[in-house]
C-alpha cells in the first residue's frame, strides 16, 4: 500500500491529507475529516447513503479513492448550511421527508445536485436523480414532494 | 375540546439535525482509543468445531484482542422473556448456520481487524443440515440442538368453538397453501455498538436500539453481569423495523473491549447484514375456510410451520401472533390452528415490523377472496358482512373498544375506484383489498412486566425535558412525546427535548416495538406533563396566594379564575419553583399500565393481550406485463384506523413507508438461503423498492378514538405492511385469474403461472 499525500478542498477549505492508495473518498471524509454527516449504508456502491459532491456532481464517495479526488472541490452534507439551512434541507423538514434520516444527507445532496441543473424539473426527473439512494423509511413520496417545494422556492427567490 | 398541539402535522424536532448531518448515529459514534471489531462467521451451515487456532491473527500488528468461543460465558442464553436458552455469546462447540458467529478481533483499524480474521484457522467436521421447516420436523432430520431433543423450537395446538360443526354448516369450504420467504429489515444504517468497561468492572454500552431495557437484561444474562454493571446508552437509529432488538454483535463487542482493555466499536458490514441479520420468520399455512352463501364465516383451519432458523430470537411469540391475530379481523367463531416454529441451519428469524402478520394476512386475506370467489361475492361485500365492530370480544378473547375496520374497507375501496374499476375492468389490469389489525402493546411478549414509565423535567429556567424508556426509532417518537407534553405544558413541542434513552436516566420501558410506544409512552408522557404542571400550579397558587383549584392557565400564564388579572407566567412559576425547592427541578412522574389486559393461557392462547388495537385496509391496483411478467402497482389506498393522529404528518410518513415494504415483500425482496448461506447478500442482488417504482399513494387517517389511546391513539407502524401482499396478490388474481400462493411473485414466477395458465387453458389471457 503506498502512501499519498492529496488536496482536497472540503465545503471551502483546503487540506492536505495522507492517504494510502486504497483509501475511499469516503473514509478520507468520515475518519480523517471526521466529517460525519456523510453516512455508510453499503460501502458498494448500492444504496447512496454516501453520496456527496464533487465538483457539483453527486458521487457515491465510497467507490471513489481519496487520491481520485485530489484537487477537487467537494461539498458535503455539512457545507450546505454555511449560511442557515439551504432551501432544499428546509424542504426535506418541512415536508415530512426526514424520518430515521441516515438516507437524508445523500439525498439532500443529490436534490441540490438536481435543482442546481434542473431548477424546475418534472416528478420522473426527480425520480430519476434519487433512484440510486435507497430509503427504507418513507416510501420517497414526501422526498419527492420536498424536492418540489425546493424547487418551488429556489424559482421564487431566482437564485 | 380544542386541542393546541397534538393534532397537528408539524415536522419532526430532530429534523435539523439529520438535514445538517449533525445527528450522531450509532455507526458515528467514536470514543478516544477506540478499537475497531470485527468478527469470523462460520463458512459451512452446521458443524462440529474441531480447531481454532488464533496464534496468527494475534501476531498480526496492531491487534488488541482474539476472542472465540472459549473466550466467552460457558452457559447459553437467549433473548429477553424466551424460554430456551440455546445460544452461547461465540460458537463453542457447533455451529449452526453459514454467518453464525465463530471469533473476533479488535484492532487498530478495521482494516487490520478483517487481515487478521483471514489469519484464524479454522477446522470444522461438517454435519447434515436442514433448511426446510417442514423437513426439518421430519423423523431424521438432522437435530440442531441435541440437547433439545428435536427441532421443534416451539408449539401451538388450540380450538375455539366447534370447528367441525362450523364447516358441516357450510356452503362452501375453500382451501390454501401459502408461502412466505426470509426477509431482512434492510435499515440503511448497519447494526454497530461502542462497548466499554470502567476501572471499576461496569460495562456501558452505546447501542443505536430499539429496546435498551431488553438489551440491559439479555446481555447481563448473557455476559454473567449484574444488571447493576450494565448501562445501555441508546444512540438515534437509521432505521430498525423490528431488527434492531437483541443481536450477538453487542456481546461480542462487550467482550472484545473486555479483552483490550480498551473501548471497542463494531459496525456490520452489509453482507454481514444478509448472512446473518434476524430476517423475518418464514411461515408455510394449509388453511380451510367456510361459509355460508350471504358470506357469513362459519369456520377456519390453520396449520402454520415457521422457520425458527438456527437460534431462537423471537420466532415463537411471532408464532402466537401469526396463529391468532388475524382470526379477530372478523367476527369468526369456530377455530381450529396447529403451529410450529422449527429449527433450521439457517439466520436466526425474528421481529420484522408486522410480527408474524404479513405472513398469516397474506394467507388468511388470500383465502378469504378464494371464498368470496367460491360463493360470488364482491371481495369488498364479504369483508364488510363479516368486519368485526367496536365493543366485540373477539374468539380469542381480545377486548375491543374501537374498531374502524368498516370504515377502512369503505375509504380505501372508494379512494381506489373499486366500483368504476371493476366495472370498467380492463385486460392484466385488477383490483385488491385486504385488511389487517394489529396491537398497541403485546402484554404476552414478557411475563413479567408491561406498561411504560415517564418524566418531564422542568428547571428553573423553565426548559422541559422528557425521559422515557421508549427509544425513537426514526419513525418520530420524539416529536410524538413532545407534542403530547406541549399540549399538557402549554408550551411549543419544539422548545422541548425528549432525552435518548439510558438505563441509568430513563424510566424503565420495555421498548419500541409491538407498536406500543405511542400508546402506552404516550400516555405515560401525558400523565407525567399533567403531573408536572400540577406542581407547577401549586407554585403558581403559593406565589398568587390563591387556593390551587381556583387557578386557570392560558397562553403561558396560570391566572385566577375568578380576576385574570392576577397572573404568573410558566417561566416565572418554573423559577421560583426551583428557588423554593433549594434548585431542584421539578419532575412530574407518570406511569400507564394498560388496563384489562392480561398474560394470556399458556396452553390455549387465550386472553386479551393489548389495550388498544388498531385496523387497516390496503386496497391496490396492480397491472400485469404478460411479456416479462413483470406486476406494477399502480395505486394504493391505505385506510388506517390509528384512533387519533397525533402528528398526521408523521402518520402519512408510517403508511407510505410501511406499504412500499410491503410492495418489496410481495413483489421482490427474498433472502436467498441454502448450504452456502445467504446467496443474494448485496443490495444489488436484493432490490428493494425504488423511487421509480412507487405507485400512486393514497393515505387515509381514519380516527376511531379508543378509550385506552392517548387523546385516542392507537399503534400505527406495523400494520403499515401488514395488508399489502394479500392486497397484490388478489389484485393479480383479478388481473389474470391466477391464485398466487407464494411471495414474493417476481416476474420470473408470475411469468411461469402466466405460462401454466395458458398450458392449461390453451388460449391467452386475452381480457386478463
Ligand atoms: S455507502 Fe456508498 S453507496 Fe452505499
Ligand atoms: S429516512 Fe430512513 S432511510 Fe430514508
Amino acid at each position: 500500500m503506498s502512501k499519498h499525500s492529496i488536496m482536497v478542498n472540503i465545503n471551502g477549505s483546503d487540506a492536505e491529507y495522507e492517504v494510502d492508495s486504497s483509501d475511499t473518498l469516503l473514509s478520507l471524509i468520515r475518519e480523517k475529516a471526521g466529517l460525519t454527516g456523510t453516512k455508510q449504508g453499503c460501502n458498494t456502491g448500492e444504496c447512496g447513503s454516501c453520496t456527496v459532491l464533487v465538483n457539483g456532481k453527486p458521487v457515491n464517495s465510497c467507490l471513489m479513492l481519496a487520491v481520485e479526488a485530489d484537487g477537487a472541490q467537494i461539498t458535503t452534507i455539512e457545507g450546505l448550511s454555511a449560511n442557515g439551512l439551504h432551501p432544499v434541507q428546509q424542504a426535506f423538514i418541512d415536508a415530512g421527508a426526514v424520518q430515521c434520516g441516515y438516507c437524508t444527507p445523500g439525498m439532500v445532496l443529490a436534490a441540490k445536485a438536481l435543482l442546481d441543473s434542473n431548477r424546475s424539473p418534472s416528478d420522473d426527473e426527480i425520480k430519476r436523480a434519487i433512484d440510486g439512494h435507497l430509503c427504507r423509511c418513507t416510501g420517497y413520496k414526501k422526498i419527492i414532494d420536498a424536492v418540489k417545494i425546493a424547487s418551488k422556492k429556489l424559482l421564487e427567490e431566482g437564485s | 375540546m380544542q386541542r393546541r398541539w397534538v393534532g397537528k402535522g408539524i415536522p419532526s424536532i430532530v429534523a435539523a439535525e439529520k438535514v445538517t448531518g449533525k445527528m450522531v448515529f450509532g455507526t458515528d459514534f467514536a470514543l478516544p482509543g477506540m478499537l475497531y471489531g470485527k468478527v469470523l462467521r462460520s463458512t459451512v451451515p452446521h458443524a462440529r468445531i474441531k480447531r481454532i487456532d488464533t496464534t496468527k491473527a494475534e501476531r498480526l500488528l496492531g491487534v488488541k484482542a482474539v476472542i472465540t468461543g472459549a473466550d466467552c460465558p460457558e452457559h447459553k442464553y437467549t433473548v429477553a422473556g424466551q424460554p430456551v436458552a440455546d445460544m452461547t455469546i461465540l460458537a463453542r462447540e457447533k455451529v449452526y448456520y453459514v454467518g453464525d458467529e465463530v471469533a473476533a478481533v479488535a484492532a487498530i483499524s478495521e482494516d487490520i481487524a478483517e487481515e487478521a480474521l483471514e489469519l484464524i484457522e479454522v477446522e470444522y467436521e461438517e454435519l447434515p443440515a436442514v433448511f426446510d421447516p417442514e423437513e426439518a420436523m421430519k423423523e431424521g432430520a438432522p437435530i440442531l440442538h441435541e440437547e433439545l431433543g428435536s427441532n421443534i423450537a416451539s408449539h401451538l395446538d388450540f380450538v375455539r368453538g366447534d370447528p367441525d360443526e362450523g364447516f358441516a354448516s357450510s356452503d362452501a369450504i375453500v382451501e390454501g397453501h401459502f408461502e412466505t420467504q426470509m426477509v431482512h429489515q434492510c435499515y440503511l444504517e448497519p447494526h454497530g455498538a461502542v462497548a466499554a468497561w470502567s476501572g471499576s468492572g461496569k460495562l456501558t454500552m452505546w447501542i443505536p436500539t430499539q429496546s435498551a431495557t431488553l438489551c440491559r437484561m439479555t446481555y447481563a444474562k448473557a455476559l454473567g453481569l449484574d444488571p447493576k454493571d450494565v448501562r445501555i446508552i441508546q444512540l438515534p437509529l437509521g432505521g430498525a423495523f423490528g431488527g434492531k432488538l437483541e443481536y450477538k454483535l453487542h456481546p461480542i463487542v462487550a467482550l472484545l473491549a473486555k479483552k483490550a482493555g480498551a473501548p471497542v466499536k463494531l459496525v456490520n458490514s452489509r453482507r454481514d447484514e444478509f448472512l446473518a441479520g434476524t430476517p423475518r420468520v418464514p411461515m408455510k399455512f394449509y388453511v380451510r375456510l367456510g361459509g355460508k352463501k350471504d358470506g357469513t364465516f362459519t369456520a377456519k383451519e390453520m396449520r402454520i410451520i415457521a422457520g425458527n432458523g438456527a437460534y431462537t430470537y423471537y420466532a415463537p411469540p411471532i408464532l402466537v401472533s401469526a396463529a391468532t391475530r388475524h382470526d379477530c379481523l372478523y367476527r369468526i367463531k369456530n377455530i381450529r390452528t396447529k403451529a410450529w416454529a422449527v429449527y433450521t441451519n439457517q439466520p436466526a428469524t425474528s421481529c420484522f415490523r408486522g410480527f408474524g402478520n404479513p405472513q398469516s394476512h397474506f394467507a388468511f386475506e388470500s383465502t378469504i377472496d378464494m371464498l368470496a370467489h367460491e360463493l360470488g361475492i364482491d371481495p369488498l361485500e364479504i369483508r364488510l358482512r363479516n368486519a368485526s365492530q367496536s365493543g366485540d370480544v373477539t374468539a380469542h378473547g381480545w377486548k375491543m373498544y374501537s374498531v374502524g375496520l368498516t370504515d377502512c374497507l369503505k375509504k380505501s375501496a372508494e379512494a381506489l375506484g373499486w366500483e368504476e374499476k371493476k366495472k370498467n375492468k380492463k385486460p392484466y389490469r385488477g383490483v385488491g383489498i385486504a385488511s389487517c389489525l394489529h396491537v398497541s402493546g403485546n402484554r404476552s411478549f414478557l411475563p413479567f412486566f408491561d406498561g411504560s414509565g415517564a418524566m418531564v423535567r422542568v428547571d428553573g429556567d423553565c426548559h422541559v425535558t422528557v425521559y422515557s424508556g421508549e427509544p425513537d426509532v426514526g419513525q418520530g417518537l420524539r416529536t410524538t412525546f413532545a407534542q403530547i407534553a406541549a399540549e399538557e405544558l402549554g408550551i411549543p413541542p419544539w422548545d422541548i427535548e425528549v432525552a435518548l434513552v439510558d438505563t441509568e436516566i430513563s424510566p424503565h420501558g420495555l421498548g419500541t416495538y409491538a407498536d406500543r410506544a405511542t400508546t402506552l409512552g404516550g400516555n405515560a408522557v401525558r400523565i407525567a406533563a399533567m403531573d408536572a404542571k400540577r406542581q407547577l400550579r401549586e407554585t403558581a397558587a403559593q406565589i398568587l396566594g390563591i387556593a390551587a383549584g381556583e387557578i386557570s392557565f392560558g397562553d403561558g400564564m396560570f391566572y385566577s379564575s375568578d380576576d385574570p388579572e392576577r397572573k404568573v407566567s410558566l417561566a416565572e412559576t418554573a423559577r421560583k419553583a426551583s428557588y423554593l425547592r433549594g434548585g431542584a427541578p421539578i419532575v412530574g412522574h407518570g406511569t400507564f399500565i394498560p388496563p384489562d389486559v392480561v398474560m394470556i393461557d399458556p396452553k390455549t392462547k387465550y386472553g386479551n393481550i393489548s389495550c388498544a388495537y388498531p385496523f387497516a385496509v390496503h386496497a391496490v391496483e396492480v397491472e400485469v406485463d404478460p411479456e416479462t411478467g413483470n406486476v406494477k402497482v399502480l395505486k394504493f389506498a391505505a385506510a388506517h384506523d390509528l384512533g387519533y393522529a397525533i402528528n398526521p404528518l408523521a402518520s402519512e410518513g408510517q403508511i407510505e413507508g410501511g406499504g412500499t415494504q410491503g410492495i418489496g415483500y410481495a413483489l421482490r425482496e427474498e433472502l436467498v438461503t441454502g448450504s452456502l448461506g445467504t446467496e443474494n447478500a448485496s443490495f444489488r442482488a436484493y432490490e428493494i423498492p425504488r423511487a421509480s417504482e412507487m405507485p400512486e399513494f393514497v393515505p387515509i387517517l381514519v380516527e376511531s378514538n379508543d378509550p385506552n389511546g392517548p387523546y385516542g391513539a392507537k399503534g400505527l407502524g406495523e400494520p403499515a405492511l401488514n395488508a399489502t401482499a394479500a392486497a397484490i396478490a388478489n389484485a393479480i388474481f383479478d388481473a389474470v385469474g391466477i391464485r398466487v400462493t407464494r411471495i414474493p411473485v417476481t416476474p420470473e414466477r408470475m411469468l411461469n403461472l402466466l405460462n401454466e395458465k395458458l398450458k392449461t387453458e390453451g388460449k391467452p389471457l386475452s381480457s386478463g
